[in-house]
């Protein structure tokens, strides 16, 4: 931050934006600051404090569930809403990110808006088919949120846009699921890996399944071929699948049989 | 525009923030930490341990809230409130949990017990009886290589109790 020369704490996401585009100012936004505060570029010159912005609410609109992205990772934690929906797996996974004085001040918003291996809730949105609203200086842009990351965008997050909300769709509010992070310590940010498992059934029947990892790579990804066997019901055949494809991800011995294993008790209503 | 930034002069920001309950003119520099610009200014009692936002020996209530003083800039307090563990309490006249941390037998070093005290404030704030879980979970972000946290959770609980009977 050695090369700051201002400091904007707008209340207007009209004027955040408008900050944010003006070239002049050479700025970038920090949400809760616990990524990026401490490794802002040298080439940054006004620091874009977005905590008075009113992006903060978690609400439910038109039957999604709707995260502000200020929202903070204890907000998500205590959020009765968040708590409810998924089978808790979004207030879960919120309170599973490190510390609780980290969870004070980290924002979905900033978990999501760069790809980085142990962020938490990007596992999260990509297996609950969620959407993101951008504003951007060409208006409001909903985009699902897989595509967040892909340089077909055109967009970089918190440079020449702003992430404004997370949106979780209805038909994810009953979904039986299952956020689970394997790590050293409960409260390291660093993990192993992270999982995130759902699966609907109607009698014997699996009629939708998700399995998504992180902290593998930059971006977390979907496992099809395992989502696949999980439509079969057959725990067994799902793990064997999911082992084959983090085994091709380069996930290691360690991370394929716990992985796996967790995937099978899931499917066998174990956890 | 140029009325909602504020500009920093040779590297320097003039914030005002409330600290303690009054009301200062800080000069804090663009890079500096809140922790560093505290320090620099006289509130030692928020320590310096890893500077990377792991022990939390840093906590300062920020607006209320327990923050990482090493990784909130000290520009971002500007209009803000700000509680060390001096605010809380003195030595004549301890503030509840300081008292229990004490009577405990909590406090070893006392590096980390500025940090936990404050989080154990925020915590009691919101939920005047935690369980052992939630006062746990409070403090996971508080790292003691004293004790092993058990006279630190039995503090917290004696503190809820003392604050509890005084209303």
């Amino acid at each position: 931050m050695k090369n700051i020369k201002y400091y904007a704490c707008p209340s207007k996401v009209k004027e955040a934006l408008s900050l944010l585009l003006n070239k002049r100012y050479k700025a970038m936004a920090l949400a809760g600051g616990t990524l990026v505060s401490k490794t802002l570029p040298d080439s940054v010159e006004t620091y874009l404090d977005l905590k008075n912005l009113p992006i903060k609410d978690i609400r439910l609109q038109g039957g999604n569930l709707v995260i502000g992205a200020g929202a903070t990772f204890d907000e998500i934690d205590r959020s009765r809403l968040c708590r409810t929906w998924a089978g808790g797996s979004i207030a879960a996974a919120a309170a599973a990110c490190s510390t609780q004085l980290i969870r004070n001040m980290a924002t979905i918003g900033g978990n999501i808006a760069r790809p980085h291996s142990f962020n938490i809730f990007p596992v999260v949105l990509l297996a609950l088919d969620a959407k993101v609203r951008l504003q951007t200086g060409k208006g409001a842009k909903l985009i699902d949120f897989q595509d967040l990351y892909t340089s077909g965008l055109g967009l970089r997050p918190g440079l020449d846009s702003l992430i404004t909300e997370a949106i979780i769709p209805a038909k994810t509010r009953n979904w039986k699921c299952e956020f689970i992070k394997l790590a050293r310590t409960a409260s390291s940010w660093e993990s192993y890996i992270t999982l995130f498992f759902s699966a609907e059934k109607k009698g014997k029947s699996v009629t939708q399944a998700r399995a998504a990892v992180g902290a593998l790579s930059p971006r977390p990804f979907r496992a099809p071929e395992a989502e696949k066997a999980m439509l079969s019901g057959e725990g067994a055949a799902a793990a064997a699948a999911f082992a084959a494809e983090l085994e091709a991800a380069r996930a290691g011995e360690y991370r394929c049989a716990a992985a796996s294993n967790l995937l099978k008790r899931f499917m066998e209503g174990k956890i | 525009m140029k009325n909602s930034l504020l500009a920093a002069d040779k590297g320097f920001f003039g914030i005002s923030a409330a600290v303690n309950g009054e009301k200062k003119e800080l000069s804090v520099r663009n890079a500096e930490s809140l922790l560093d610009a505290l320090r620099r200014h006289g509130w030692k009692g928020a320590k310096k341990g890893c500077d990377t936002g792991d022990c939390g020996s840093c906590a300062v209530l920020l607006n209320g809230k327990p923050v990482l003083g090493c990784l909130v800039p000290a520009v971002a307090a500007h209009g803000g409130e700000i509680t060390t563990i001096e605010g809380l309490g003195s030595v004549h006249n301890p503030h509840p949990l300081q008292q229990a941390f004490v009577e405990a037998g909590a406090v070893q070093c006392g590096f980390c017990i500025p940090g936990m005290i404050l989080s154990s404030k925020y915590l009691l704030d919101r939920i005047p009886d935690p369980t052992e879980a939630e006062i746990r979970k409070a403090l996971d972000g508080n790292l003691c290589r004293c004790t092993g946290y058990v006279k630190q959770v039995e503090a917290v609980k004696n503190a809820a109790k003392r604050l509890k009977s005084r209303g």
